[in-house]
C-alpha cells in the first residue's frame, strides 16, 4: 500500500487543489501544494524505511489486474534502482514548489500540475509493467507542455511545441517497442520479466531496441536528438527547469537501464560498442556546444546533455561498478544541475539577464550576490568532478567501471569532464569575478567606472532550498556509502542478468 | 580501522590531523559568511590558529610515538562495492610525519604573518577559512597511504588554489590568473584520473604498497603492453607536473602571484612539495615505462633551467622568486626520476623552508612599500635590517654556496650524479649558478644602492610579521642539524671535497655574476639587438601564454564556435526544416483531400496491413 500511497498522495493532492473552494490566493496555493509535497516526502522516506537494501528483485509490490485482456496490470514494485529516484522526485519538486514564486497567471493550475508531474514520475518509476509505465510516461507530458507553454518566457510556444512533439515521438517510439514485444513474443503479458530474448530472435530484439534507444535517447536527450532541450529550458520557468533536468530526464535513463539493457541483454551486449562511442560523442558535444553559449542557463542545459552521456557510457559497459555509477549520476545530476538552475533562476530575477557578455563581479559582498556566487561556486565545482562532491564519486564509477569494457569511449569522456571544468569556470570567473556590472560595457572606462548598481538581497525562500541541495552535494559527496548500499544489489543483479548468472 | 586498539592515543586519532585544517574552515565560516560582525573578523583568525597549533604539537607527538615503536599504517573504509574497495588511509612513517610537520608548521607560520599582512583586510575570515582548507587538504595528501585519497586531496588543493588566488576577485588580473591555475592544475589532474582510474582497473588495490607489488608483477609478467604503461606513466606524472609547476605546465605559478602573499608563501614551498611526494610515491609505477621516466627527466631539466633564466629577467619581486620555485622543483624531478626519494625529500624540506623565507621577507617588503616593482624599490637594507636578514638567509638556504639547507642537498646530488649521469649534475651547478646570479641581483636592487621615493620611509616590518620571518630564518639557520638528525646515515656530508669545490665554485661564481651585472634602475630593454631578443624571451617566459593561447584555447574555442554553429544551423535546422516541411505538406494534402470516409477507411487499412506485413515478416522471416 506504500507505493500505492506515493502515487496516491501528490495525484489526489492535485484533485484536491483543482477542486479547493473559494479563490485562494496563490501564496495559499503554494503552502498547500508545499504541504502535500512535503507529505510525499514523508512517504518516500518511509519507504526507505521499509525497503531491503540486501534483496535484489523488486520489493513492497502490489498487484492488481486492471485490464487483462490487453495485459493492463496495476503492479508496483521498487529496487534500488528506482528508489533513489523516486526520492530525488519527492526532493526536487518540493524544491520546485518552494521556489516557485509571482505566478499570476492560473496559479491553481500551476500548482496542480507541479503535482500531477511528481505524481506520473513517482507512477513511472514504480510501474512493473511495461504499459503501466507508459501511461504514466505519457501522463507527465502534457502538464509539463503547459507549465513551459504558459508560464514560459518570450519564445514559449516554440519551445513548448518543440518539446511536445520531440517527446510524443519518444513516447510512440516506446509504445510501438513494447506492443512489437508483445507481437513478437506472441504473448500479451506485459509484466516486467527480466529476460525475454530466449524466446525472441536477435534481428527482432535489435528492432526494438532500436525504438527504444532512440525513444529514451530523445528524453535523455542524446546527441542528435538533443535539440528540444536546451530551448525547453530557456523558456521555462525556474522551478520548471528544476524538474526537468532534476527528474524528468531521468525518466530516460532509466527507462534505457530497466527496459533497454534489462529487457533486451543479448542485443544490448551486441549494440553496446556503437552505444558507448554515442555516449563519448554526446558527451564531448554537450561539453563543447555548453564552452560557446552565452546565455547561462543554456550553458547549463547543454552540460546536462554531456553529463547524461556518462549514464549511457555506464549503461553500455554495464560491469557492476559502472552500473552502480549510472544510479550515483543519475542522483548526483539530479541534485547539482537542480542547484545550477535554481543559482542561475536566482541571478535572472535579481539582474534581468542570464547573458555571460554583460554580468560581471556578483560576487561583489555588499551590492552583489555573494551567498548566490559562493554556492555557484561550490555547484559548477560538484558538477567539474571535484572531490569532496556527489559529481567526483558518480563520475569515478562511471569510469572505473566502464574503462575495461570501453576504454577509448571512457577516456573520450574523462576529457569531457575536463571540459565541464572549462566551462563553468568560464561562467564563474566571467559573471561572478571582476567589478560589478550588470549592462553591457559601454567602451568607455569613465562610464564604466560610475556604473552603480546594487542588487536586492535573496529571499531565504530561495536560498534555503540551495542550501539544502548543496547539502546534498556534499553529503552525497563525502559519505557515498549510503547510496552504494542502497543500489549495489539491484545494479549487481541488473549487470549480471545478461550473462545468464542472475 | 584496523588500527590496534593497544596503540597510543596519539596514534589512534591521527586521523584528527586533517580533520584539524578542515575544522578551521568551519570555524571561520560564521565570520566569513558575515553571519558575525561584531569585533570584526579577527576571531575566525585565532581560531584557526588554534586548530593548526593543535595539528602541531599532535603531528609531533605522533612522531615521538612512531619513533619508539616503528611505522604504522591506518585505514578506515569509505566506500565499497563490487571488486572496488576505496578507503581512506594514512602511512604514519618517519618521513611523512616529517613532511606533515612542515605543513602544519609552515602554515602556522604563515597564519601568523597574515595577521600582519592582511592587518586591514576586511575578508581575513574568508582568507583563514580557505587556508584551513590548504592546510588540511596537504596533511592528507603527505600522509596518505593510498592512490585514491592522494588524488581526492590534490584536487581539493585545486580548488583551494583556485580560491585563493582569487582572493580579491574584483581585480582584473586576478580573474585570469585564478582562471588559468585552476585550468592548467585541471588538466594535470584529468590526465592524473586517467591514469588513477586505469590503475584501480587494472591493479583492483588503491594502495601504494600493493601498487608496487602490481607493478613489480607487472613488469615480470608482462601484464601490460608498452603502449598502455607508456600512456599510464604518462598520466601519473602530469598531475604532479602540473602541481609542481613544470614546463610546460608552469604557467600559472607566476600569474598565481597576483593572489595575498601569505598564499604564495605556502604555494611555493608546501604546495609544490605535495606534488613531488605525491609524484615520489607514484614512481616505482613510473618506472615501469622508460619514455615516461625520459619525459619526466627532460621536463626536470627544461624546467631546471629554462625557470632559472626566466627568473633573471623578471622585473616583479614575487614573479622573480616564483620561477625560481618552477626551477627548484625541476631539480627535484630529475632526483626522483633517478631513483633518488631519500635526496629528493631532504632537497623538499629545505627548498621548502628556505622559500618560506624568502616569500616571506618579500612580503614584508611589498607590505611595507606596497610595490613589488623591482624597479621602484632601492636602499632598503638600512631601513629595513630584519627582512635584509632573512632574505639573506633564505637566499643562502637555497643556494650550493654557504653550509645551510640545500647546500648539502646539491653536493649529494651531484656527488652522486657524477658516477651514474655527468650531464645531470652540470644540470644542477647551472642551476645552483643561475640562481645565485638571480637572488644577488635582486638583493642588490632592493636593499643596496640609493632609495627611491617608494622606499626613503620604508620602517622595518610590525611584530606579527617580524616574529614568524625571524623564527623561520632560525629555523633555516639549524636546518643542517635537523637534517643530520632525520637523515643519520649515510650522513649529509657524504660527499667527497672535489664536490664542495665545484658546487662553492658555481655558486661563488654566480654570486660574482650577479655583482657585476650592468644595474640599470629602470630595466630598459637592451639596444643591442640579439640582447633584447634574449631579454625578451626570457621576460615573456619564452612566450608560453601566446604559445598556449596559439595552440590549445584558439583550437578549442574554435570547436566549441563550431559546434555551437552546427547545432545551430544543422541539428536545428533539421529540426525545424522537418516542421516547416510537415506544415507544407500539410497545405498542399489540404488541397487533396475530396472529405470521402471510404478514402481514409482505404488509407488507414492499408497502413495496418503494411504494419502487420512487416511485424509478420520479422517473426517468421528472420
Amino acid at each position: 500500500m506504500l507505493l500505492s500511497t506515493l502515487l496516491l498522495v501528490p495525484l489526489l493532492g492535485c484533485l484536491a487543489l483543482l477542486l479547493w473552494p473559494g479563490s485562494p490566493r496563490p501564496q495559499r496555493l503554494r503552502v498547500i501544494t508545499i504541504v502535500i509535497l512535503g507529505l510525499q516526502l514523508l512517504v518516500s522516506l518511509l519507504t526507505l524505511a521499509n525497503f531491503d537494501p540486501q534483496q535484489a528483485g523488486f520489493q513492497l509490490v502490489e498487484q492488481h489486474p486492471w485490464l487483462p485482456g490487453v495485459g493492463l496490470e496495476y503492479s508496483l514494485g521498487v529496487d534500488g534502482i528506482s528508489l533513489p529516484l523516486v526520492l530525488i522526485n519527492s526532493a526536487l519538486t518540493l524544491v520546485a514548489a518552494v521556489i516557485t514564486r509571482d505566478i499570476d497567471r492560473r496559479p491553481r493550475i500551476y500548482f496542480a500540475m507541479l503535482l500531477l508531474i511528481s505524481g506520473a514520475v513517482n507512477g513511472a518509476f514504480l510501474a512493473c509493467n511495461l504499459l503501466l509505465f507508459f501511461l504514466f510516461y505519457e501522463l507527465e507530458l502534457i502538464p509539463l507542455w503547459l507549465l513551459i507553454s504558459v508560464w514560459g518566457g518570450v519564445n514559449r510556444s516554440y519551445a513548448a511545441t518543440k518539446f511536445l512533439i520531440f517527446t510524443a515521438i519518444s513516447g510512440m517510439l516506446i509504445l510501438g517497442a513494447f506492443l512489437g514485444l508483445a507481437v513478437l513474443t506472441g504473448s500479451s503479458d506485459f509484466t516486467l520479466t527480466p529476460v525475454l530474448s530466449d524466446r525472441l530472435e536477435i534481428g527482432g530484439q535489435l528492432l526494438l531496441l532500436g525504438a527504444l534507444l532512440i525513444g529514451f535517447g530523445i528524453k535523455i536527450p542524446l546527441v542528435p536528438l538533443h535539440n528540444w532541450l536546451p530551448d525547453a529550458h530557456t523558456q521555462a520557468s525556474t522551478p520548471v527547469s528544476v524538474l526537468l533536468a532534476g527528474v524528468l530526464l531521468k525518466l530516460g535513463t532509466y527507462g534505457l537501464l530497466r527496459f533497454g539493457l534489462g529487457l533486451f541483454p543479448e542485443a544490448w551486449a551486441r549494440l553496446a560498442p556503437a552505444l558507448a562511442i554515442w555516449a563519448a560523442i554526446s558527451v564531448l558535444y554537450g561539453s563543447l556546444a555548453a564552452i560557446a553559449q552565452t546565455d547561462m542557463k543554456r550553458m547549463v542545459a547543454y552540460s546536462s546533455v554531456g553529463h547524461m552521456g556518462y549514464v549511457l557510457l555506464a549503461a553500455a559497459a554495464a560491469t557492476p561498478v559502472s552500473l552502480l555509477g549510472a544510479v550515483f549520476q543519475m542522483v548526483s545530476h539530479g541534485l547539482i544541475s537542480a542547484l545550477l538552475f535554481l543559482l542561475v533562476g536566482i541571478v535572472y530575477r535579481k539582474t534581468g539577464t542570464r547573458d555571460l557578455e554583460i554580468l560581471r563581479g556578483l560576487l561583489n559582498p555588499e551590492k552583489g550576490l555573494p551567498l548566490t556566487g559562493s554556492l555557484m561556486i561550490v555547484a559548477v565545482m560538484a558538477s567539474a568532478g571535484l572531490p569532496g562532491m556527489a559529481g567526483f564519486i558518480s563520475e569515478f564509477l562511471v569510469f572505473r567501471g566502464s574503462l575495461n569494457a570501453f576504454p577509448l569511449a571512457t577516456l573520450l569522456s574523462m576529457v569531457g569532464s575536463g571540459l565541464t571544468a572549462v566551462y563553468f569556470l568560464l561562467l564563474v570567473n566571467r559573471a561572478f569575478f571582476g567589478r560589478l556590472a550588470i549592462t553591457a560595457p559601454t567602451g568607455d572606462q569613465m562610464i564604466d567606472a560610475r556604473l552603480d548598481v546594487r542588487l536586492a538581497p535573496v529571499a531565504p525562500r530561495e536560498t534555503v532550498p540551495a542550501l539544502a541541495l548543496v547539502a546534498g552535494v556534499l553529503g552525497l559527496g563525502l559519505l557515498p556509502a549510503g547510496l552504494g548500499r542502497l543500489s549495489e544489489m539491484a545494479t549487481t543483479a541488473l549487470a549480471f542478468s545478461g550473462r545468464g548468472l542472475g | 580501522m584496523n588500527l590496534a586498539s593497544d596503540l597510543p592515543l596519539t596514534l589512534q586519532t591521527v586521523w584528527l590531523i586533517p580533520l584539524y585544517g578542515f575544522s578551521g574552515m568551519l570555524l571561520s565560516l560564521p565570520w566569513a559568511t558575515g553571519w558575525i560582525k561584531r569585533n570584526g573578523p579577527r576571531p575566525a583568525a585565532y581560531l584557526n590558529l588554534l586548530v593548526t597549533l593543535f595539528a602541531v604539537l599532535h603531528g609531533s607527538l605522533a612522531i615521538r610515538e612512531v619513533y619508539a615503536i616503528g611505522p604504522q599504517l591506518f585505514t578506515i573504509h569509505w566506500f565499497q562495492a563490487a571488486d572496488l574497495n576505496l578507503s581512506i588511509g594514512f602511512d604514519l612513517s618517519l618521513v611523512n610525519l616529517a613532511a606533515l610537520e612542515l605543513v602544519t608548521t609552515m602554515s602556522l607560520v604563515c597564519q601568523v604573518f597574515s595577521l600582519g599582512y592582511l592587518d586591514k583586510e576586511w575578508s581575513l575570515a574568508r582568507f583563514y577559512a580557505l587556508v584551513g582548507f590548504f592546510e588540511g587538504a596537504m596533511s592528507g595528501v603527505v600522509l596518505s597511504s593510498n592512490l585514491f585519497i592522494s588524488y581526492f586531496l590534490l584536487e581539493m588543493l585545486t580548488l583551494s588554489t583556485y580560491l585563493l588566488v582569487g582572493f580579491w576577485y574584483a581585480q582584473p588580473l586576478v580573474v585570469t590568473a585564478a582562471r588559468d591555475a585552476f585550468l592548467t592544475k585541471r588538466v594535470g589532474d584529468v590526465l592524473l584520473l586517467m591514469g588513477v582510474v586505469a590503475l584501480s582497473a587494472m591493479a583492483g588495490s588503491m594502495e601504494f604498497n600493493d601498487l608496487y607489488a602490481w607493478a613489480g608483477t607487472a613488469r615480470e609478467q608482462h601484464l601490460i603492453t608498452p603502449l598502455v604503461d607508456t600512456l599510464l606513466g604518462l598520466g601519473l606524472i602530469a598531475g604532479p607536473m602540473g602541481k609542481c609547476a613544470q614546463f610546460p605546465m608552469h604557467l600559472w605559478l607566476d600569474e598565481a602571484m597576483e593572489g595575498p602573499n601569505p598564499a604564495s608563501i605556502l604555494r611555493n614551498s608546501v604546495v609544490v612539495t605535495c606534488g613531488a611526494i605525491v609524484l615520489m610515491k607514484l614512481m616505482p609505477i613510473v618506472a615501469l615505462s622508460p619514455l615516461a621516466t625520459t619525459v619526466l627527466l627532460g621536463v626536470g631539466c627544461v624546467s631546471a633551467i629554462g625557470g632559472a633564466l626566466v627568473a633573471l629577467a623578471q622585473v616583479d619581486l614575487k614573479r622573480a622568486f616564483s620561477y625560481s620555485t618552477t626551477s627548484y622543483m625541476g631539480l627535484v624531478f630529475i632526483a626522483i626520476a633517478l631513483q633518488m626519494p631519500g635526496i629528493a625529500l631532504l632537497f623538499l624540506f629545505a627548498h621548502g623552508l628556505a622559500r618560506a623565507l624568502q616569500f616571506m621577507s618579500v612580503g614584508s617588503i611589498i607590505a611595507t612599500t606596497n610595490c613589488q616593482d623591482l624597479t621602484e624599490l632601492g636602499g632598503l637594507g638600512s631601513r629595513m635590517p630584519a627582512t635584509a636578514l632573512a632574505f639573506l638567509v633564505g637566499g643562502a638556504g637555497l643556494l650550493g654556496l654557504l653550509p645551510l639547507g640545500c647546500f648539502w642537498c646539491y653536493g649529494l646530488m651531484v656527488s652522486n650524479l657524477l658516477a651514474i649521469a655527468p650531464g645531470y649534475a652540470v644540470v644542477f651547478l647551472l642551476t645552483n649558478l643561475l640562481t645565485a646570479v638571480n637572488v644577488t641581483r635582486v638583493f642588490r636592487s632592493v636593499f643596496l644602492g640609493s632609495p627611491m621615493p617608494k622606499t626613503r620611509r620604508a620602517p622595518e616590518v610590525i611584530f606579527w610579521m617580524a616574529l614568524p620571518m625571524v623564527s623561520l630564518a632560525v629555523m633555516v639557520l639549524l636546518l643542517p642539524w635537523i637534517m643530520r638528525l632525520i637523515d643519520p646515515v649515510p650522513g649529509i656530508g657524504a660527499f667527497p671535497l672535489s664536490v664542495t669545490l665545484v658546487l662553492v665554485g658555481s655558486g661563488s661564481a654566480g654570486v660574482l655574476i650577479g655583482c657585476l651585472l650592468p644595474q640599470d634602475r629602470f630595466w630598459s630593454r637592451s639596444s643591442r639587438p640579439a640582447l633584447r631578443i634574449l631579454q625578451d624571451l626570457l621576460a615573456n617566459d619564452f612566450y608560453t601564454q601566446s604559445i598556449y593561447r596559439a595552440t590549445i584555447v584558439q583550437p578549442v574555442r574554435s570547436i566549441a564556435v563550431a559546434t555551437r554553429w552546427f547545432d545551430l544551423h544543422v541539428v536545428k535546422g533539421v529540426v525545424d526544416g522537418i516542421g516547416r516541411l510537415s506544415l507544407a505538406t500539410a497545405e498542399g494534402l489540404k488541397l487533396s483531400v475530396s472529405g470521402q470516409l471510404q478514402s481514409y477507411v482505404l488509407t488507414l487499412l492499408a497502413g495496418i496491413f503494411l504494419l502487420l506485413g512487416l511485424l509478420q515478416w520479422l517473426r517468421t522471416g528472420s
